[in-house]
């Protein structure tokens, strides 16, 4: 590819990745100044703000919102920081990073219905310690899920945020030296967990900023988690917003746009308001690290958030352990551990729907996510090409993160009207874009580090031997980059089968997945079916991850013996060239 | 004097070093040579507490005749110099050499020793600079009076002056050994190159290959 046609490309994929981003922003801020011309309204007017305004439940959802919202990314830094501190290079913790992939893997709505078997009054926790403990014949008239403080919320948010940030700060080791640093620290005189607090976290936190501010909006606008285990009187502000887009009264639809724009607004004063006071406290603890004291007490912090850590994990494997459970339970009667009899049955029952199900999510998932490898290594070789010559950050840097800092709630009910004008709605390829719009910046930053280190030595040698530049860019440099390609396209998989309003927005009810089936059917009761459902859906980005792991490595080994076997049983090969694979 | 006595060193079934004993007198530097992967590192980290768990090593290290080899890496006062000069690097100079005093000093007398060590580095108008803003011989100086600034009872120096240029190597490793001489401690060097041995003025020993048949 010429420079020149790189640019050119760059500037086509920018107008691609920006354009659903305006229209979405321009469908969501219009509405909410009454501006709706589908409705037939073309005055602009704040009557949909003062609607707003005066909806108690809007005050009560907000407020919910800032709390589950702020609370969890909180949370789960703390967490992260503290197991990375404690157990960094110790042999248990590379037991407990090898958890983390399939947590990441699974969908948020698995999690949420895993947690909910094992939280609920007449959730597994309760089980274990009933009657022998707590007396319990019946499961107690408790609000352990769905409570109204949100606390539930905030735990599921913490158990799908923690292992996500731990994962990033683990990949950042290497470039703040924390090995070495921690040799010299330690040679100093200074304990483990002080020396995390006062050389590594402040050299850390500048790589993890972005992911953190992903996780912040993330947990201010999650919609999925929060109708499975999240409080309904209220809901947080996204479900409210929901609520009130679908609602049969379309007079609500502005109201739900101007409540978008609020959480919009409420995403870009929480990271500001975040980072000022990193700044604060940056300050506040600048001279208190070269005091040279060599221990501290807020070091316990960290002691008691690894022991937290490590109980969040084992209550999420836990959890996820519920789900093939109770999809293969016949009779499950309270208390008991564990069910009185077995049964396929469950799975037989929904074998229909799941196979339909199944099949919707794994077509969704693999198109979207090879057409999002595709456009990132298209992205990817465009930056390397400008790289070098002009700008240091690219375009690409600053849009691809936009759809994942905006409330998908509002955004997406935007791009849904685009979808309407163009005949789109309801078509599995509108899906297959909304999906899109998620899964690429992943597989797009999965991809960058592995991509730009790329030795094009390689490349310059193999295109001086054998002047085909594309069929080189295949067989030398994208061969050479198997495993993060395969890494990248298993995260795209596991993020495009997460997906929920996506798929409901564009599939309009007409394309159900197994996310949207999962969600849909938590609240029914029917844990044999919701617990199949999940089983699934947590199933295969694992089956997809493991394929990730255990294909590169053997890749060629086994090319090379399927192409042995091919020559030695075809006729047409010649004797020489047999003899030659031998 | 800092003693190693019978130090045997495995990388799972495979022994690297095979009973080594060697004694450093104060304010002398032993250097330690040898092929790569010989286990020369794994050597330093033994002694500083830090052998990676894939290594298994035995042998009594003595400090002034007291053994320390049973102690935490805090506790151990051992100075540590690798070869990238590891400023912390969100802290200022100042702030990384007042990093390493330790805390039971006055506050007054923290600021003046860190203050007497910018001046011998004639570094005293860039105690506010970050690291990246020194040259690479400024930074390997400020990182050994850093660790001389912890007040160790040893130092080890791990190949400290390979990332440097030749014309800065002299110079540096004239000021290191300077500053031993001066803080009166024990040192052991690994080095490949033969110019850093000599120019540490001490003992040098050349680790060979085990093997089997050279203990027979």
């Amino acid at each position: 590819m010429s420079l020149s046609h790189s640019r050119w490309l760059a500037s086509l994929i920018g107008l691609l990745l920006a354009f659903p981003i305006v229209i979405g922003l321009v469908g969501t801020i219009l509405p909410a100044f009454h501006y709706f011309p589908p409705l037939g309204e073309y005055q602009f007017s704040l009557t949909s703000w003062t609607k707003l305004f005066s909806q108690g439940e809007f005050h009560s959802s907000l407020k919910l919102t800032l709390i589950t919202g702020i609370g969890a990314p909180i949370l789960s830094l703390w967490l992260a920081l503290s197991l990375l501190a404690w157990g960094y290079q110790k042999p248990i913790f590379a037991k407990l990073e090898s958890l983390l992939a399939p947590i990441l893997a699974i969908p948020h709505a698995a999690i949420a219905i895993g947690l909910l078997f094992l939280l609920s009054p007449s959730g597994w926790l309760v089980r274990i310690f009933s009657p022998w403990l707590t007396d319990f014949q019946r499961p107690p008239n408790w609000i352990s899920v769905q409570d109204p403080y949100g606390l539930s919320l905030i735990f599921a948010l913490i158990v799908k945020e923690m292992p996500y940030l731990l994962f990033v700060m683990l990949s950042s080791m290497k470039s703040i030296k924390a090995r070495q640093s921690l040799e010299v620290g330690q040679a100093l005189g200074y304990g483990r967990l002080t020396l995390w607090r006062k050389v590594l976290i402040p050299q850390l936190y500048p790589i993890i900023r972005l992911p953190l501010f992903i996780v912040i909006a993330f947990s201010l606008t999650v919609v999925d988690l929060a109708l499975v285990i999240g409080p309904n009187t209220p809901s947080t502000l996204a479900v409210t917003l929901l609520r009130w887009f679908n609602d049969p009264d379309l007079a609500m639809r502005f109201v739900a746009s101007a409540g978008a724009v609020i959480l919009m607004l409420v995403i870009v004063f929480t990271l500001a308001g975040w980072e000022m006071s990193h700044k604060l406290l940056s300050l506040l603890t600048r001279a208190e690290r070269s005091n040279g004291r060599r221990c501290g007490p807020s070091d316990y912090l960290l002691r008691f958030g690894a022991f937290l850590g490590q109980f969040t994990l084992l209550l999420s494997v836990v959890a996820l352990l519920l789900l093939p459970i109770w999809s293969f339970a016949k009779r499950w009667r309270f208390p008991d551990a564990l069910p009185s009899q077995w049964t396929l049955d469950n799975l037989s029952r929904a074998y229909p729907l799941l196979m339909e199900l199944s099949t919707n999510t794994l077509t969704i998932a693999t198109i979207t996510t090879l057409l999002a490898c595709g456009l990132s290594l298209l992205m990817l070789e465009s930056k390397r090409q400008s790289a070098g010559t002009r700008h240091t950050r690219h375009i690409f840097d600053w849009l691809i993160y936009v759809p994942i800092l905006l409330p998908q709630i509002g955004f997406l009910f935007g791009l849904h009207v685009l979808l309407i004008y163009l005949d789109l709605n309801g078509d599995l390829c509108a899906i297959i874009a909304l999906h899109l719009m998620y899964v690429l910046p992943y597989v797009y930053l999965t991809l960058q580090g592995p991509y730009l280190a790329f030795n094009q030595s390689y490349l310059q040698q193999a295109n001086r031997l054998n002047h085909q530049p594309l069929r080189n860019y295949f067989k030398i440099k994208l061969a050479m980059l198997k495993p993060p390609l395969f890494t990248a396209f298993a995260i795209g998989f596991s993020v495009s089968i997460a997906q929920y309003l996506p798929t409901l927005i564009a599939g309009e009810g007409r394309y159900s997945t197994l996310t949207t089936e999962a969600v849909a059917q938590a609240a029914s009761g029917d844990r044999k079916q919701v617990g199949a459902m999940a089983l699934l859906q947590a199933l295969f980005p694992i089956l997809v991850f493991w394929l990730a792991q255990s294909l590169p490595p053997r890749w060629t080994k086994w090319r090379l013996a399927c192409k042995s076997l091919f020559l030695r049983l075809s006729p047409t090969t010649s004797q020489t060239q047999k003899d030659r694979q031998c | 004097m800092l003693s190693l006595k019978n130090f045997t060193l495995h990388n799972g079934s495979k022994k690297l070093i095979d009973n080594l004993s060697f004694d450093i007198e104060n304010g002398q530097v032993l250097s330690i040579m040898g092929p790569s992967g010989i286990g020369k590192s794994s050597l330093l980290s033994y002694l500083s507490g830090t052998l990676a768990p894939q290594l298994s090593a035995q042998g009594e290290i003595l400090l002034n005749q007291q053994p320390i080899h049973a102690k935490s890496i805090q506790s151990r006062k051992v100075g540590l110099l690798q070869q990238s000069p590891l400023l912390f690097p969100h802290m200022s100079i100042l702030e990384n050499l007042l990093f390493a005093i330790p805390e039971q000093m006055p506050k007054q007398q923290r600021a003046e020793q860190a203050h007497q060590a910018l001046l011998k580095l004639g570094l005293a108008d860039k105690a506010c600079a970050m690291a990246d803003q020194l040259s690479g011989g400024q930074q390997a100086r400020v990182a050994l009076l850093r660790t001389l600034l912890a007040q160790p009872d040893f130092l080890l120096l791990d190949e400290p002056f390979s990332k440097l240029d030749p014309a800065l190597r002299r110079d540096v490793r004239a000021f290191v050994l300077a500053e031993i001489r001066d803080a009166n401690i024990p040192a052991l060097l690994v080095t490949h190159d033969t110019e850093d041995a000599s120019a540490m003025q001490g003992n040098c020993l050349d680790l060979k290959p085990f093997h089997p048949a050279n203990k027979a």
